[in-house]
């Protein structure tokens, strides 16, 4: 027998003999600061399917288009067909097709903590949402020129791609993992 | 008496011997020891590295060269990296890791107090989902480092999800975790709670010093098992929710297109793979005669159960050696020894781990996965032999 069994059998006998050894949900450790409901706010700046998270502001394809041109269209192409030189694939096709998403939440989410490449997370609320609207209307998932975009209309897009999204045995994953969507 | 005789007589022939042949002299003394070195590097006769590129300089990374890859673990210097907006460089003094959402107690924690609790340490692989994806339309790469390159093996040592979330209470409704690196983009995922409270650790170590910047120092999320991307690194903050968020990287990166246009979601299990790493492409065989073949298996499902090698194109297939440890969701060497006739042939692995799961054909991955479901590729891989000796990428 090893010295390490001997040594955990004698832990485990301190365990009966003592107590809990490693802490339960009732036993703690007690390590690490307890932080108030602001200082969560200044990390916590991600997007929720419902749009929870989604912050205040509003823009529009205009916007959008405007932005684009400056901060974007250098990688992504100017009619959104990428530039594979810069590491860029279409958003009309492919993996990358805007069409494809599930919600709107997750283009919001992602343009306004990992855009610009170059400068993430620089970009205002304003232009964010103008962007969604920009690229939802290029793309031809909302057809509408004129369309603005804020938190509750955002929220409210249904993507026409999400039905499609599914779970099969393939996944390793049960029913019950599917329910909570 | 008489034997010490000989011996005698032994010893004076043998010396008589060595003064008619020049021994090869001494090298004489080595490099001078340094006292300014104090970490190790290689022989300089030793080049294999990793490739690494990137169209814009910050998204992309690198690939393991697993060609003279032995045994099961990746030195930490050849593990395989992606990134996504560079590798940020953390002073741990100041990194914090916050922990809220549906909890008891939302707490932040420093690396000090992170490295307090209860340690746990595992051998686990690490595979990109997207390890492969260049081979979906058709053999392409040189080297297996090219197509298999995006998977390397460590050993992690960290702290529990489990024995964190225990500690701040996890509420009943709580099904999933929002993990976000603090690199520059920010990445996040989710992750489903049974997971994290069954076997997925913050690690701060690999192979038994801190973890490197590219491989998220100082504190990386491990999810064993399950698709690389989700093993955020640079973690800063873990979320507990009751749905999952869908994230960029979850939806439009790594979700699988099926052929009928559905589009398989949580597809997060690196189900079992093999590929012979020796002898593969890129290298020539010098003549016929004896070969040991060696690679690796590995399942994120469960531990390898076995590595089945053809040498004649697939019609019969042989067990391989699995090479001791063969632990769960890690790498695991295979070897077999191989005697080649000097014919033209084609040889290939598959493996086959604890859940019953066989690793498939490229045929029967097309059944799963369309044209642009090119991730989690688990196909076999096939490497033709020459009569010359070449080794090439061939698919069948």
């Amino acid at each position: 027998m090893s010295v390490h069994k001997i040594t955990l059998i004698a832990a485990l006998g301190a365990t009966l003999a003592f107590g809990t050894l490693y802490a339960s949900a009732q036993e703690k450790y007690g390590f690490g600061r307890s932080v108030d409901a602001d200082e969560v706010a200044r990390y916590d700046g991600d997007i929720h399917t419902d749009g929870t998270g989604l912050p205040a502001g509003s823009g529009n394809v205009a916007l959008g288009a405007e932005i684009f041109e400056i901060q974007c269209a250098l990688c992504h192409g100017e009619n959104l067909e990428g530039v594979r030189a810069m590491g860029a694939g279409s958003m009309h096709e492919g993996r990358r097709d805007i069409e494809l998403l599930p919600y709107a939440t997750s283009l919001f989410d992602f343009i306004r903590r990992a855009m610009p490449l170059t400068d993430p997370g620089t970009l205002s609320n304003d232009e964010a949402y103008g962007l969604v609207a920009f690229l939802l209307n290029e793309t031809g998932v909302v057809d509408d020129a004129n369309l603005t975009l804020d938190a509750a209309s955002l929220a409210a897009i249904k993507m026409p791609n999400r039905p499609n999204f599914i779970i099969d045995p393939a996944s390793r994953f049960t029913a019950e993992d599917l329910k909570d969507n | 008496m008489q034997a010490g005789v000989a011996s005698s007589a032994a010893l004076l022939s043998s010396t008589a011997l060595a003064q008619e042949t020049t021994l090869i002299p001494s090298r004489g003394p080595g490099d001078t020891i340094d006292g300014s070195v104090t970490y190790a590097s290689r022989s300089p006769f030793v080049k294999d590295g990793k490739m690494r590129g990137s169209a814009n300089g910050l998204s992309g990374g690198g690939i393991t060269p697993l060609q003279n890859s032995q045994g099961m673990v990746t030195p930490s210097g050849l593990h395989f990296e992606v990134h996504h907006s560079g590798v940020p460089e953390i002073d741990p003094s100041e990194h914090k890791l916050l922990i809220h959402g549906l909890v008891g107690d939302d707490k932040i924690f420093t690396m000090e107090d992170l490295m307090r609790f209860p340690s746990v340490s595992h051998f686990h692989f690490l595979e990109c989902a997207g390890n492969g994806m260049g081979e979906w339309m058709g053999p392409r790469g040189q080297t297996v480092q090219q197509t298999h390159g995006l998977t390397s093996c460590s050993q992690w040592t960290g702290v529990s999800l489990k024995v964190l979330l225990n500690e701040l209470g996890v509420r009943g409704d709580a099904k999933w975790l929002l993990a976000e690196g603090d690199d520059g983009a920010r990445m996040t995922r989710s992750i489903p709670m049974w997971k994290a409270m069954d076997d997925a650790y913050l690690a701060y170590a690999q192979n038994g010093e801190f973890l490197r910047p590219e491989q998220g120092f100082p504190l990386r999320l491990i999810v064993p098992g399950f698709e690389g991307n989700m093993n955020v690194k640079w973690i800063r903050r873990l979320e507990v929710g009751d749905k999952p968020w869908w994230t960029h990287h979850e939806v439009t990166e790594y979700a699988d297109p099926r052929p009928d246009d559905k589009i398989r979601a949580y597809s997060f299990v690196m189900e079992a793979r093999s590929v012979i790493t020796s002898p593969s492409a890129g290298m020539k065989l010098n003549g016929p005669g004896f070969y040991e073949i060696s690679g690796l298996g590995w399942s994120g499902a469960g531990t390898v159960s076995k590595v089945e090698v053809s040498t004649d194109g697939g019609n019969t297939w042989q067990n391989a050696n699995l090479q001791a440890p063969v632990l769960p969701k890690c790498h695991t060497r295979f070897t077999m020894p191989w005697n080649w006739d000097g014919k033209e042939t084609t040889i290939m692995s598959r493996t086959t781990d604890d859940t019953g799961y066989t690793q498939p054909t490229y045929d029967q991955m097309y059944k799963l996965q369309g044209p642009i479901g090119m991730m989690h590729n688990n196909a076999i891989q096939n490497w033709h032999i020459a009569q010359d000796g070449e080794i090439t990428n061939v698919r069948s």
